[in-house]
Parts: structure tokens; C-alpha cells; sequence
């Protein structure tokens, strides 16, 4: 795994941390008998700050700066403790020395890898599940305000892809692929012990400790339903019990500028494009100019546009622990520009955490909030793009002008200065509190060792109000457009309750066994409210009171919200291990949802997985070679009710009518009610090895798993003659299978001061609907097809341009063009080799997105203080949806009415081109099939950061007070490699929209992710420092 | 002390545990914000369905596509220059064709089934929550109105949704069976009709909701479209197959001799309703919703709520009322020396330009051969496009038009004219100065264009369906929104039409009411005018006498389907009026228009091939797709020749 690499950095990190501990310690006075005293070291010398005390007792020293210690009232027949994280803890009998220096052994790194496993961690040795960890040290590796950027190519079987360019969105996370059809194939997220409700721009990167990753059924069993898509958990930073307060300051400062602009034409080649833009059989070109426009202005428009971004983190923590109890308070502040004027995140974080032990009693309390602030997202490129590159936004007098009028279209002039002068007369804002708390007692339950009842109690809430103004005749051609204004107000409400009973016992040294009982329930309520004006007096008042409002005063009932959804879990979980041989985990969860029909609401599943550590075994004890080999496999079953709530009630859709000027609101039934409608269910298998190579400079995990989903819950269309459209219902199965490489590897282990480390991983999923609706193999209306993928595109397929002496053209295509675009015919022949029908609909394909293969690498080396280190994701294969080449974005009209992206068009004299002649054959306002122009295929390799780095020498900060200082400058998105698209148009290839968003018309499903016209990706040079003392 | 903490400590923990686990609640639902179809059990909720019944009217008139589906392909209307496929289709001219998968033909058929159970609902419903007989009979005004355009567009159609012959269907069977048209008109159409004649208001209970004479001219033509079909006289094929015999016993005759009586009992109790004055006063824009329009489907320029789309900018979807977009060429390249001098402008003679259907040179030169007496062709189109740059912000007095003459704003820029010039119109290679390829005329400052000069690209737009709102100010307003118009669906002129033409069926006329009689009504009526509206000056005139004298002695079907073109054109009657009178291929077999390109004035002949199984619309893929059926089922329940 790659974070095996960073725990041995960790671990020196730590003793510098021990000598700060012990600069800040004091000495615990106590009643004396002897004193002992000694140096600890470990093989490559003495080590500061290990935590020496008395076993049972309450005393506790640390060792100094030379690996010092001297403790005082030592009885004679005491038993010192030597503790240090990173190393074997070490008990010796005092047996009335009054000098022991010892030596410390360092824990392997899978010995003291621990992981998150729900309800619990477990040594990674002891996992038998499968699981997928990130450090927050390593997560920070790619500076990011949101930890689902700093994820992407980080772990096998976790595909994180790009919704938005825009700041302050979250990327979407499918772990091993999307198994729902229309239910939510969204991850669980669980932020310290407790379902997160919120979204990933509400966590502080800056203060993750960790991220574990469940992905097979056997791992998420224990979060039964609502586990069934994987859970994430996140961990925040903790104080350590003991700990000297800890402060830590983290920062840094981007600049980002567009990694590419849009790929649109200058003026030049846009007037080459009109002119040759004709009708077939005419002379004259569909448009000429208007009269803004001339041939000779040669306008960029996305230069007048963008602005250089800025983002800067801020993270400021303190962590410490006293004998009994921990406590952690971190601070956070970013803000993060877009290069779109006007777009911008902001957030603040606050985040806290204490624990305290009193008697056998403990209470902690994690509370993590945020507020943030979301400017202009509503500000698209959409106009910037379109707007002719000869359309003067300058009048004579140097002013800009309010409108171009270009051939057909009218724009409002966009630029940085349009949209910066604005002032009062424009406004989108949403901001958002949020409070994620997680409330705990334990208590040990006396006269039976190892058994603990806790009561874990989570109140999450969040709230946003967002409001927009758009001044009058802003963004409008017409200027007496009246202005508009809305408002909007959610709020959602989550609170848990579980109680967990934990026995955790080792029998006779060898058996271990860890049983765990919850019962658990969860209640999530929502409420949201819009309200819309029209014709606000004054820009003054913006959204601030809609009461003035002059015009409409609009409550839309589709935009208005309550719902309210319950859940009720039993779970059982066992873990024996034996000898760390043989390990085996079962599961049992029963759960009960509101969201489904009566009498359907409640279901149990089972889930079992073992594992073997043939490394242990006797026969391998002792190879050199092998450090770690351990077989796993596990079943399970989860479920998904990831319905909305209601889905069982069917449903009335109103819609409004007037009667002159009499109003109503009418409805009839658009939904019918299901009162069966029941759980949807994966079952999953899952076979994995773990190993360590080469005193474990070679390590890593291979794993393959089959994931059946059936029942799946999918809203069924229903024909039209049946008077209802659709009725939600347990129909259709898809299955996932697939395979993930992860391997991490020391290259060179301190060879005179340099070290290289290296990971990489790889995965592959092949999902695949396995049946549909009874008897239905196709539902094109929906994209599914049974045999193919969830995400396919079924379109014709362009298999080049028709030329000048192909045959039969006007038999293929009735009134098409030399030059249009040539898709694949699949009908039959006449005896004369001509077909026997026109290309139609039944020449459509499936065409496959999902990509081969994808995964991602990290590399590593180090000299002295000195660090380079590069994270890269890829992926291979599958199909990139650009709506700026397609037909979806009106941006490849290919007629010379708006800017045109650019491309090799079809001309008499320029026959091989990509793209069909222009003005030739339509469909609608874009070239006949011009949807097939936007496929690409989705292959890239992208370095996502390149940092330089280096840590100050311990010695010279000594001086100083300070602990740790790292400064370090990061590229981000500095390159990107093997991508068609890229080639071809120099832009970003990572998707940035969902299929239904930032497109002149939505085209696509919005679960297929596409390249749109949305905030440009950016590059960013970074600076940042870590500073801890 | 310590004790008892622990046990208070015990004690909250194990009531929290116990609450937790009693509270089985939690997972028992109330939605707060959604109507669920109970509702549709009270009496708000029969009232929101009867509302949601005059709404549904927006997602068929006012939407430009199933518009198209009507006009296009008829001797109305051929495609535009920026037509797609949907267009071109709808032409059966070779550029396209019409399958199971054309989106034009399914759009009824989607939108109605919802609407027909709604219907149902709300008549199984009304009588439990004591609903007056009145209000029902709109539900089966509505019912019947559905069922009567299903049929007359793809033949029998099924009546039982999935829970009973025209019962409230909320079953989720995926099986469907069609009936036959005979079953269709005497248990879906007939039954309701009747009922709904005897109990509808005179006057409306709204405005614009359907009355006792809205109920029979949809009777009386539902007869006289049911009669042509018994007589089948030009043996068009039907399905689900089945003899043409009436299971109520009657024949042709009867039913047109019924629709005979039920359209003059409309006329002669006319209600609330009755002719406008002029032809001119039907369709401008500040007579809306006059007593002469029986039913529409309403928007208003006031709520964009209840307007159900914007008011700035139209989708190009339902249910925005776009149609009028699409009949609209694209004026405002009009240039006057090098200025845009027609801009887009929410007024009625213009509009937004989609340029996706065009009127032939048939339709000039034979529909609207009279020009003068016939006060219908100024009524009809915009054939004057006058200068309007003073809105748009161009303080110039005057612009240089054509011959280098000056125009003021108001003045004509572009005249469509009446007929061929005697003087040679020059017109200019490609788009010339004018920027749209109009000719000069010595003398006049406007550029012209003669009937037989209009193309795809460049012909009268369609002043009927153009916007009218009262919100623009001194500026051009907002052209970009669809309509706020109501958008006609019914008229009570028609009324003398299906009498006239039962008549000329053989029905027996009462005194007065000859077909010639009924039709000179109307064409009396189209003599009279108040207005010049492409002269844009007062004109009174009544022709009346000459267009009476102008009518034929006998008249004929031809005649009739004739003047109903001049009378409704470009609204949505035609294809329904030659499928019914069996008469699409004679009619439209072939028309007359020039290219595609700004200053082609060549008209080429094309031809169209309407074949007899096109006479009924494919069942839409949609449709097939959906229903859980074998294969053999599917192909069945599909038209012949569609698969």
C-alpha cells in the first residue's frame, strides 16, 4: 500500500516530536523508593521523547534529547514500560537496577499499520476484509481543498472523477464501479464513527488523519444499507494520551491560470469558417456578418474574460493529551478563486475533539464545523465561448458595448470588466454552516474483562441559504428585462443513536476474539424553501427583501421540500483470529427503512470472510524473502435502499394554468404508488493477497471480486397508454467484477542519504447489466442495454466523412452531402450492393465509457532534507464525452452562426478532414450526427502534482523552539500524456460536468460525466510551508 | 457518591437505549410536501384535475412540433431553410420520412393517455365527493376530445388503460390492447360527448372553459369524421382491422345527418359564443380569447407560474406556445443601408424566426388567389415588414432602402407582394444589399418580393400566431418568449363548416342552412374589414356582397377543405381535414417553392408521395418499447407498413 512508505518518515518525524514532548514535560513527582535510570536507543541511537513508566502505575518520564530517562520511586519489583509510536514496546523488571539502557525495535510496518474498520480498528495484519487506507500525510501530498481530489488515482478500486471545475465542488467517487441503475451509487461517508450527511467540501483536508476505504461486503457489512456502494471513513486528527501539546501550522498559496483555453477559433480562421459555410448547391454562406462584426476584429474572447486564481489554505492545530484523556482543536481557512471573475469558495473550519477517562468511564466529543461561502457559480463560459471571435465588444470611443450583434445571435458583452462593473446589480451567493458532531460514552463493564457498552450519539445539521440578483437588463440583450431575484433556505437534520456492546479478549495468548453488538438508529430530516421575484426596485436590495418586489412573486412547489427518513439496524459482528494464523470475521446486520413499503422495510444478511497469514506459518517463519503472505476471501451480502423517501406513495405533479387572468394549479398522477417496493441487495465475493517482500521493501495487494446486484431499485417508465409515466420498483441486476493491483516499493533504502520510493496501482471494473425489466433487453430510452455497461452512449458511429464518388449517398442519406459526416449502416443489401434502407435509428451502437483500466502512481526520492515527489493518476481505454465537439454545446455548429471550436473541417480542397463540411447536412442546428464528433477516446495519463520539498535540519531549529519546518513549492496539473484529446485540442481530457449540465441543451444522462463548457481546469504553482512546534 | 453517578449514568444510557428501540416509528412515513394520489380523492383534488386538463392542452397547441406534424405535408406547408429532420420528415417529399421513432407523430400520443385517465379519475371520483354533474362533464368533454384526436391520428386506440374499459387506471401493467375505431367513437367519444352537450354550461365557468357549444362542435364533428370513416370512399385501410359497420346499427348517412343537426343546434343556440365582426378582429392580438374561440390552450404575459414558461426566453419545448416560430423567416437580416432595420420584436407581424416551415406558392397562388375582397390573406400573414431600428436604440430618422430611397421607422422595408408584377422585379444575385435577396421595383423604397419569389429561406410570415404582449414599452420587448397568446384549438366558425360540410354529405339542411348558405356565412364575414393590417391603416370595407356573389353555385368537398384553408390556415386543422375527407394525396400531392438560399427566386415543383397506410400515424417506438409483450403482440399492436 502506498502509505507504507510515509510511516517510515512518520516514524522519524515522531522522535523529533519526542524531543519537543520532553522539552515540555514536566516531571510527575510521586513517593520515592529507588530511581532508574538509563538511555534508549534503537539501532541507529538514542531516541528522544520515549514515554518510560511504571506498569499499572501513574508515573511516566520521556527520555531527552541524548535518549535519557531517570524515574524516580521505583519500587523494586516494578516493571518499567518503554513505549514510543513506531516501535515495539518493550517491559522489563526493575528487579532493583537502578540503570537500564535498552534498545528498542522498531514494529514492521504491517505490525503497526492499524485500520479503521467501522466500530473499531484492527491491526492491518488481522484484516480480512478488503481495504483500502490513506494516511493524512499522504493525502496532503496533493495540496487540495477538498479531500476527494487529493484521493484520485490514489487507490486501487476507488475511481474518483471530476463533476465540476468550479471551486468548492466535491468529486464523484464510485468504488469498484456504479451497481444501481437509479438508486445512489455514492459511497457511505463516515466522519469519526458517524454517518456524514454532509458533503466532502465540508471536511477540512487539512485535518484528515486518516481515510480508510471499505470495499467488499465483507468490510461493509457492518454498515449493512447503507454500505452497499463502499464506506469511507474519515478520521480526523486525535491528541495522544500522554502527549505534550502539539501545534502545528500548515499553509499554502496557489496561483492557477487556465491549464488551456477552450479550443475556440481566432478571428481569422472564424471568418474562413463562415465563408466556407454554405448550403450544398449555394454560393453564398449561411450568415454573414452582422453588424458588430467584421472580418478584421479579432477578438479572444476567454483572454478579456479570465482572471489569474488564487487559492490559500490556512490549518492551525493543537493536539495534546494528559494522562487520561486527549484533546485536539484545529482551525481552517481557504479560499480558493476560480479564474471566471467573481467565482469563489471560501471556508472556514473549526474542529474539535476531547476524550477523557474517568474511573471506567470515558466521554469524548468530536465536533467538526464549517462555514462557507459560495460566490458566482452561477457565472458559465457559455457566452464568452460562443461569442464571435470578429464581434467588436469596443465602441469607436474605446467604451464597451452593452450587446454584439453578431449574424443571428445577440450577446451581452461578457468580459472580466462587464461582469467586475457590475457591482450591485449582480449577486449569487450560498452559504453554508454545518455541524457534524459525535457525542460518545464507554464504560467498562466490571466483573467481565474485556467487555465495553458505548453509546454513540451523532447530531449532525446543516444549513445553506443561497440567494441571486440579477440586476435588470444584466446578462439580457433586451435592457429593460426586468431584474430577478430568488432565494433559497435548506436545512438538514441528522442524528444517530447506537449502542455497541464490544467483548475484546486474547485467550491463552493465541486466541483472540472481538465481538461487537449494536443496535442503532438514524433519523435524517430536510427542508428547504425558494422564493423567486421579479422586478426589484432598486438594485440596492438585491435579494435582501423580496417584499418589494414589483413583479411575480414566485413559491414554485417543485423547489419547495420536506422529507423525513428513518433507519433502524441490529448488528452483530465476531473476529477470532488464532495465533495471527487464522483469521475469520462474521457479520450480521438487520435493517429496517422507512424509505420502502410496509412490510418490506426490514431485512437481515450475512457476511462472512477468513484469512490465512501463510507468512506465519512455520515453513516461512523464517524465509528471508517473504515478510508477509496472507490469503484472503469474503462473502457478503449488503443491501441499498437508497430510494428517495415517498418512493412507495406514488405521486401527483401539479402544474399551473391560467384562465385569462383566473389562475389554478392542476394535477394529476405522474407517479403510481409501489406497496412493494423492497431492499436491493449485492452480494459480493471477494479474494485477496496481501504480501511484504524483501524485508518488505516490496509490498502489496492483489485482490478480485464479484459484486451481483439484484432487486435493483429502478423508477420503470411505463408505456403511455397506461396513463401514469412511472412507478418506482425492485427490477433489473447488474454485476461488477473486477481486479486491483496495488504495490509499493523502496527502490533505494538509504543509499548515502538517498532514498526512492515508488507506488502504483491498477484496477479494472467490468459492470454489466445482467437483466432488465422482465422481457426487456433494451430500454433505450434510459441507455440501458442488458450485456453492456450501466454508463453506455447509444448513438449512430461515425466512421468517417462521405466523399466526392462514394456510392450510393443519397440512398444512405436522403438529401445528405459529400462531405457529412459517414456513420455505420447495418442493414441489409440489395443484389445491386445498394442498401435497402436509409441509415436510421436501428443503426445506433452502444458505445462503451467505461474506461479499461485506470489507477494511478506516486513516486518519491529524498536526499538529506531534500524531497521530489510526483502523484500521477491514468486511465485506459472507454469514451470521453466532450459537448464542445458534439452537438450538445452548440459550439461545433460548423455554420458560422456563433464561435466554433476548433477544428479540421471538410473543404473540396481539404477532403481527409475529421469533421464534415460545414453547412452541410443539419440535424436541428448542428451538423447531421454532430453528436458522434463528440467522442473521444478517454485514455490519458495525468501528472496531477510534481512537489519540491525540503525540511530543515532538527539542529538548526533547535535554536529556534521549532519542531518541524518543511517548506515546499507544488505544480499542479503540470502535464498531461497519451490523450487524444489533449492532442488534439491542448485541454484538460478530464471530465467537468455531469451529462445534463453546461451545454447549450442537456443531451445526457446525468450520471455520465462530460466534458463541458464549465470553469476552465486550471494549473496551479503552489508554495507551502508546515511548520510544527 | 461515585454509586450513584454510575447509576445515573446506567440509567440515561439504558433509557436512551430503551427509547431508541421502542421508537419503531421512525421508520413510518408523512410525506409534508408532495401530493400523493389520494389526494385525487377530495374535491380540491377534482378540481386540480379538471385544471390539469385545460393545461394539457399547452403540451399539444402552441407546441411547434406536433404542430408540424399537422401542417407539414399538407398543401398548407412544406419545410423551412433551417429545418431538421423533424421537419423534413413530416414533408414525405424524399428529404425524410415518417417511422415508428419520428418524433412529430408520438407527441399525442404521450400526452394524451395521462390526461385520459385524469378524466377517468376524476369522473369515477366526483360523484363520491358530490361534484355537480356541470364540472364532471368537462372531465368527459376532455376525455372524449383525447380519444377523438387519438383516433383520427392512428386509428383504434385502447380504452382500458390497464384497470377497465375508461376506468381510473393505477396499475402498473406494462400490457396494452387496442380497440377498434368503431369502439373507439361509440363507448370513448360518443357516450361522453352527449353527456357532456347536455350538461355544460352555456357560458363558461372560466374563461375559456369549454360550454355546450364547444361539446358540439366536438360532437358534431366527431359524427362527421365517424361517418366519412363508415363511408370510406376512398378505401383508405383502418386498424386494429375491422368492418366498417356501426355497432350501434347506424350508417353513414345517419351519423352525417347527426352532425348535421348537432352543429346547427350550435349555431342556433350559440350561448355565450357567436362570429366576430371581421376576420381581422379573430386573430389580432387584442381580441384574444373572443366569443368566436371556443377553446385554447391560455398563457398570459402577467405570471410566468401560471404561464408555464418563460416570459423572456422560450425553450423551444412545451409547453411554451412556439409554434408561431416556426413559420417565421428570419427578417431581421433585413439590412437598410447596412443597418439591421427589422429587428426581432414581440409584435405580432414578427416575432422570433425559427425558419422550419414554409408556405407554398400554392398557397398565395391558389388558397389566397383573392387578396382584395377576402379580407382572410391580410388576416393570415405578414406580408410588410416594416422598419423598426427607432426601438432597437438607432436614433437615424431614416434609413436608405431601396433604389437608395429613404424609409422612416414604420415605413415598409420588405413587401410581400399581392401577385407577379407587371414590371420585372430585378432582384439581386445571392443576398445583395437588403441582406435576404429582395428585389427593387422602380420607384418604391421597399424592397420586394413576389409570390412566385418566396423560398424555403425567405416567404410572409404567419401574422396569425405572432406575439402580442402589452409589456414592450417603446422597445422591442421580448421576442424570444414563446407566445403569451392563447393558442386557438377550437372555433365557433367551424360550426358552419362540419354543418356545410354534412351537408354537401347528403345530410337533409334545414332552411337557410344549404351548405352554400352555412358557407356564405362565412365568407360574408371574410368580406368585412376594420383594418389594413400589412397597410397598417384603418379600412372599412365590406365585400361581403362579392364574396358571396364569388362562391361556387355547388359546393363540393374540394371547395369546402379550400375555403376551411383560408379560414384556419396554419393552425393545426389541415391534416385532420384531408385525412378525413380521404382527400391528403389529391391535395398535396405536390407544391411549388423556391431554394434554400437567400435570393433564389426559382420555383421548383416537388413532389410528395403520401401513400394509404399513412393515413394513420405509427404507434410511437416509445410505446412498443415499453410494453411487456412478445414480439408477435408488439408487431401486431403496431400499424401495418410502420414496422
Amino acid at each position: 500500500m502506498t502509505n507504507f512508505l510515509f510511516i517510515k518518515s512518520k516514524s522519524k518525524h515522531f522522535k523529533h516530536l519526542g524531543f519537543l514532548l520532553l522539552l515540555f514535560m514536566f516531571s510527575v513527582g510521586a513517593h520515592a523508593q529507588t530511581t532508574v535510570s538509563g538511555i534508549v536507543s534503537d539501532s541507529f541511537g538514542p531516541i528522544p521523547g520515549v514515554n518510560v513508566s511504571l506498569k499499572g502505575g501513574k508515573n511516566g518520564v520521556s527520555t531527552n534529547i541524548d535518549g535519557k530517562y531517570s524515574i524516580n520511586n521505583v519500587p523494586a519489583n516494578a516493571v518499567l514500560v518503554y513505549s514510543f509510536v513506531g516501535f515495539v514496546t518493550q517491559e522489563i523488571a526493575v528487579k532493583g537496577q537502578s540503570q537500564i539502557n535498552v534498545t528498542l525495535s522498531e514494529e514492521s510496518s504491517t505490525l503497526k499499520e492499524v485500520v479503521v474498520i467501522g466500530y473499531g480498528t484492527q491491526r492491518k495484519e488481522a484484516v480480512t476484509g478488503s481495504v483500502a487506507s490513506i494516511s493524512g500525510t499522504t493525502l496532503r501530498d496533493v495540496p487540495s481543498s477538498n479531500i476527494t481530489q487529493a484521493l484520485q488515482g490514489r487507490l486501487a478500486g476507488v475511481e474518483i472523477a471530476q463533476t465540476s471545475t468550479k471551486p468548492g465542488t466535491s468529486m464523484q467517487i464510485r468504488i469498484r464501479g456504479a451497481r444501481s441503475l437509479s438508486a445512489s451509487n455514492d459511497p457511505l461517508v463516515v466522519l469519526d464513527g458517524i454517518p456524514f450527511s454532509g458533503t466532502f467540501s465540508d471536511i477540512n483536508p487539512g485535518d484528515v488523519k486518516s481515510v480508510d476505504i471499505l470495499k467488499d461486503a465483507s468490510a461493509t457489512a457492518i454498515y449493512g444499507s447503507r454500505g452497499a456502494n463502499g464506506v469511507i471513513l474519515v478520521t480526523t486528527n486525535k491528541g495522544q494520551k500522554g502527549q505534550a501539546a502539539r501545534f502545528s501550522y500548515d499553509h499554502f498559496y496557489a496561483v492557477k491560470s487556465a491549464f488551456a483555453q477552450y479550443d475556440m477559433m481566432n478571428g481569422p480562421e472564424f471568418v474562413a469558417l463562415r465563408k466556407a459555410a454554405t448550403a450544398p448547391g449555394a454560393s453564398a454562406p449561411l450568415f454573414s456578418n452582422g453588424p458588430d462584426e467584421s472580418n478584421d476584429v479579432n477578438i479572444n474572447w476567454q483572454d478579456e474574460f479570465y482572471r489569474t486564481g488564487i487559492e490559500a489554505s490556512h490549518n492551525m492545530s493543537v493536539l495534546g493529551g494528559t494522562e487520561k484523556g486527549t484533546y485536539k482543536f484545529n482551525l481552517g481557512y481557504l479560499k480558493d478563486e476560480a479564474i471566471v471573475p467573481q467565482q469563489d469558495f471560501e471556508r472556514i473550519s473549526l474542529n474539535a475533539s476531547i476524550d477523557q477517562e474517568i474511573g471506567a468511564f470515558r466521554f469524548g466529543l468530536t465536533t467538526n464545523n464549517n462555514f462557507s461561502i459560495n460566490n458566482g457559480a452561477s457565472m458559465g463560459v457559455g457566452t464568452v465561448l460562443s461569442t464571435t471571435p470578429i464581434a467588436n465588444p469596443y465602441n469607436l470611443d474605446g467604451t464597451l458595448k452593452r450587446t454584439v450583434k453578431m449574424a443571428q445571435d445577440e450577446a451581452w458583452v461578457t468580459t472580466r470588466e462587464t461582469i467586475n462593473n457590475l457591482g450591485d446589480k449582480w449577486k449569487d451567493q450560498s452559504q453554508t454552516m454545518a455541524s457534524y458532531n459525535n457525542i460518545f460514552m464507554e464504560v467498562k463493564i466490571p466483573g467481565i474483562e474485556g467487555l465495553k457498552y458505548r453509546l454513540n450519539g451523532g447530531l449532525n445539521i446543516r444549513m445553506s441559504n443561497s440567494g441571486n440578483y440579477t440586476g435588470e437588463g444584466v446578462f439580457n440583450i433586451n435592457p429593460t428585462t426586468v431584474s430577478t431575484a430568488s432565494i433559497s433556505n435548506s436545512i438538514s437534520k441528522n442524528w444517530t443513536a447506537e449502542n455497541i456492546l464490544t467483548y475484546d479478549r486474547t485467550f491463552a495468548q493465541k486466541h483472540k476474539i472481538n465481538v461487537v453488538g449494536m443496535f442503532s438508529s438514524e433519523q435524517g430530516t430536510s427542508n428547504n424553501s425558494n422564493i423567486g421575484a421579479k422586478n426589484i426596485p432598486s438594485d440596492d436590495f438585491q435579494y435582501y427583501n423580496l417584499g418589494y418586489a414589483l413583479g411575480e412573486i414566485t413559491i414554485n412547489p417543485d423547489w419547495q421540500g420536506y422529507s423525513q427518513s428513518g433507519l433502524m439496524s441490529y448488528m452483530a459482528r465476531a473476529m477470532y483470529s488464532y495465533d495471527d494464523r487464522y483469521m475469520l470475521t462474521a457479520t450480521v446486520r438487520s435493517d429496517g427503512s422507512s424509505r420502502l413499503a410496509d412490510g418490506y422495510e426490514w431485512h437481515t444478511y450475512p457476511a462472512i470472510s477468513a484469512g490465512w497469514n501463510i507468512g506465519k506459518e512455520s515453513f516461512l517463519r523464517d524465509n528471508k524473502y517473504i515478510n508477509l503472505l496472507k490469503l484472503r476471501v469474503g462473502y457478503g451480502q449488503t443491501s441499498n435502499q437508497a430510494v428517495n423517501p415517498y418512493s412507495t406513495l406514488g405521486r401527483l405533479t401539479t402544474r399551473n394554468y391560467n384562465f385569462g387572468d383566473t389562475y389554478a394549479v392542476g394535477s394529476y398522477v405522474s407517479t403510481l404508488p409501489n406497496p412493494e417496493l423492497g431492499w436491493e441487495f449485492s452480494t459480493t465475493m471477494n479474494y485477496g493477497i496481501d504480501f511484504g517482500l524483501f524485508n518488505n521493501r516490496l509490498s502489496g495487494t492483489v485482490e478480485y471480486y464479484v459484486t451481483d446486484t439484484e432487486d435493483i431499485l429502478l423508477g420503470v417508465g411505463l408505456p403511455p397508454t397506461s396513463g401514469v409515466g412511472s412507478y418506482t420498483a425492485n427490477i433489473g441486476q447488474t454485476q461488477n467484477k473486477g481486479y486491483e493491483i496495488s504495490l509499493s516499493g523502496t527502490i533505494i533504502d538509504n543509499l548515502n542519504g538517498w532514498t526512492w520510493d515508488a507506488g502504483v496501482n491498477f484496477y479494472s471494473n467490468e459492470n454489466k447489466l445482467v437483466a432488465l425489466a422482465t422481457g426487456q433487453t433494451r430500454d433505450e430510452g434510459n441507455g440501458w442495454f442488458v450485456g453492456s455497461p450501466i454508463n453506455v452512449i447509444y448513438d449512430y458511429e461515425k466512421i468517417g466523412l462521405w466523399q466526392q464518388g462514394d456510392a450510393n449517398l443519397t440512398k444512405y442519406e436522403p438529401g445528405g452531402n459529400v462531405g457529412m459526416i459517414k456513420v455505420k449502416y447495418t442493414g441489409d443489401f440489395n443484389p445491386d450492393g445498394t442498401p435497402t434502407r436509409q441509415i436510421g435509428a436501428a443503426d445506433r451502437q452502444i458505445i462503451k465509457l467505461d474506461p479499461d483500466f485506470q489507477g494511478g502512481f506516486n513516486t518519491r526520492v529524498a536526499y538529506k532534507g531534500f524531497d521530489l515527489s510526483a502523484v500521477a493518476a491514468f486511465q485506459s481505454g472507454g469514451t470521453l464525452i466532450s459537448t464542445l465537439y458534439g452537438s450538445a454545446g452548440y459550439l461545433n455548429m460548423l455554420t458560422g452562426r456563433r464561435n466554433n471550436i476548433r477544428v479540421d473541417y471538410w473543404t473540396p480542397e481539404n477532403t481527409d478532414a475529421k469533421y464534415p463540411r460545414p453547412g452541410g447536412i443539419q440535424s436541428g442546428d448542428n451538423p447531421k450526427y454532430g453528436s458522434t464528433l463528440g467522442y473521444f477516446d478517454a485514455t490519458y495519463l495525468k501528472i496531477r502534482t510534481i512537489t519540491f520539498g525540503y525540511n530543515f535540519d532538527q539542529k538548526l531549529l533547535k535554536t529556534t523552539g521549532i519542531d518541524k519546518l518543511r517548506l515546499y513549492c507544488t505544480a499542479q496539473n503540470p502535464f498531461v500524456f497519451f490523450s487524444d484529446y489533449h492532442k488534439e485540442s491542448g485541454m484538460d481530457p478530464e471530465t467537468n460536468s455531469y451529462g445534463d449540465e453546461n451545454q447549450a441543451v442537456a443531451s445526457y444522462n446525468r450520471r455520465i460525466l462530460t466534458l463541458s463548457a464549465n470553469t476552465p481546469s486550471t494549473r496551479n504553482f503552489l508554495i507551502g510551508l508546515n511548520l510544527t512546534f | 457518591m461515585k454509586l450513584i453517578q454510575i447509576k445515573t449514568i446506567v440509567a440515561t444510557a439504558l433509557l436512551t437505549f430503551v427509547l431508541g428501540g421502542c421508537n419503531d416509528n421512525i421508520l413510518d412515513e408523512q410525506p409534508r410536501s408532495i401530493y400523493e394520489p389520494g389526494y385525487f380523492k377530495t374535491e380540491k383534488g377534482v378540481q386540480g384535475g379538471l385544471t390539469s386538463m385545460y393545461n394539457h392542452l399547452r403540451n399539444l397547441y402552441g407546441q411547434a412540433y406536433y404542430y408540424n406534424s399537422l401542417i407539414t405535408g399538407t398543401d398548407e406547408a412544406t419545410y423551412g431553410a433551417s429545418a431538421d429532420g423533424n421537419f423534413k420528415d413530416m414533408d414525405l417529399s424524399g428529404a425524410g420520412s415518417i417511422i415508428s421513432t419520428s418524433y412529430p407523430t408520438s407527441i399525442l400520443w404521450s400526452t394524451v393517455f395521462p390526461n385520459i385517465n385524469t378524466a377517468s379519475g376524476v369522473i369515477e371520483n366526483a360523484g363520491e365527493v358530490g361534484i355537480a354533474e356541470s364540472l364532471i362533464s368537462e372531465a368527459r368533454f376532455f376525455r372524449a376530445f383525447d380519444y377523438f384526436l387519438l383516433v383520427q391520428t392512428y386509428g383504434g386506440v385502447p380504452l382500458d388503460l390497464g384497470a377497465g374499459e375508461l376506468k381510473f387506471n393505477t396499475s402498473t401493467s406494462r400490457f396494452s390492447v387496442r380497440n377498434t375505431v368503431p369502439e373507439v367513437y361509440t363507448k370513448g367519444i360518443f357516450p361522453d360527448l352527449i353527456k357532456a352537450v347536455n350538461n355544460l354550461p352555456a357560458a363558461p365557468r372560466l374563461t375559456g372553459t369549454v360550454t355546450k357549444t364547444t361539446a358540439r362542435l366536438f360532437l358534431a364533428k366527431a359524427y362527421l369524421t365517424y361517418a366519412w370513416w363508415l363511408q370510406n370512399p376512398n378505401n383508405i385501410p383502418t386498424y386494429p382491422e375491422t368492418t366498417r359497420v356501426d355497432p350501434d346499427g347506424h350508417d353513414a348517412a345517419w351519423y352525417f345527418q347527426q352532425a348535421y343537426n348537432v352543429a346547427v343546434d350550435g349555431i342556433e343556440s350559440p350561448g355565450a359564443n357567436g362570429l366576430v365582426a371581421t376576420y381581422y378582429d379573430v386573430n389580432v392580438g387584442t381580441n384574444d380569447r373572443n366569443k368566436e374561440m371556443l377553446l385554447y390552450a391560455d398563457h398570459t404575459e402577467k405570471s410566468e407560474v401560471y404561464n408555464g414558461s418563460s416570459l423572456t426566453y422560450g425553450s423551444g419545448g412545451a409547453p411554451d406556445n412556439f409554434s408561431g416560430w416556426m413559420m417565421t423567416w428570419n427578417y431581421p437580416d433585413l439590412k437598410s443601408s447596412g443597418v439591421n432595420s427589422v429587428q426581432r420584436e414581440a409584435e405580432q407581424h414578427l416575432g422570433r424566426p425559427w425558419v422550419r416551415m414554409a408556405p407554398t406558392i400554392n398557397v398565395f397562388e391558389k388558397t389566397f388567389a383573392d387578396k382584395t375582397n377576402d379580407s382572410r390573406y391580410d388576416g393570415t400573414f405578414t406580408t410588410v415588414y416594416r422598419g423598426n431600428w427607432n426601438k432597437a436604440g438607432n436614433t437615424s430618422a431614416t434609413l436608405n432602402n431601396a433604389n437608395g430611397l429613404p424609409v422612416a421607422p414604420g415605413g415598409a422595408i420588405l413587401t410581400f407582394l399581392d401577385s407577379e408584377p407587371s414590371t420585372p422585379i430585378t432582384y439581386p444575385s445571392g443576398s445583395g444589399a437588403n441582406n435576404v435577396g429582395a428585389g427593387e421595383l422602380p420607384g418604391r423604397s421597399d424592397y420586394v418580393i413576389s409570390p412566385r419569389g418566396i423560398s424555403r429561406i425567405v416567404y410572409p410570415g404567419l401574422w396569425k400566431l405572432g406575439p402580442y404582449r402589452t409589456d414592450s414599452g417603446t422597445g422591442l420587448g421580448q421576442p424570444n418568449a414563446g407566445s403569451t397568446r392563447p393558442f386557438p384549438v377550437a372555433k365557433f366558425s367551424e360550426l358552419y363548416f362540419v354543418a356545410a360540410e354534412a351537408a354537401v354529405k347528403g345530410a337533409a339542411t334545414k332552411a337557410g342552412k344549404s351548405a352554400r348558405e352555412l358557407i356564405n356565412v362565412i365568407r360574408a364575414r371574410a368580406g368585412k374589414w376594420r383594418f389594413d393590417n400589412n397597410g397598417n391603416v384603418a379600412k372599412v370595407a365590406d365585400n361581403s356582397a362579392a364574396m358571396i356573389a364569388a362562391t361556387p353555385a355547388t359546393i363540393d368537398v374540394n371547395y369546402i377543405l379550400e375555403e376551411r384553408s383560408r379560414e384556419f390556415y396554419g393552425e393545426g386543422y389541415r391534416w385532420f381535414d384531408l385525412v378525413r375527407t380521404q382527400k391528403w394525396e389529391e391535395l398535396a400531392s405536390s407544391y411549388e417553392i423556391g431554394g434554400a438560399s437567400k435570393g433564389n427566386h426559382t420555383p421548383i415543383k416537388v413532389n410528395r408521395t403520401i401513400l394509404k397506410y399513412q393515413y394513420i400515424r405509427p404507434i410511437p417506438q416509445g410505446q412498443i418499447d415499453a410494453m411487456i409483450m412478445t414480439p408477435e403482440e408488439k408487431k401486431a399492436y403496431q400499424n401495418p407498413s410502420y414496422n
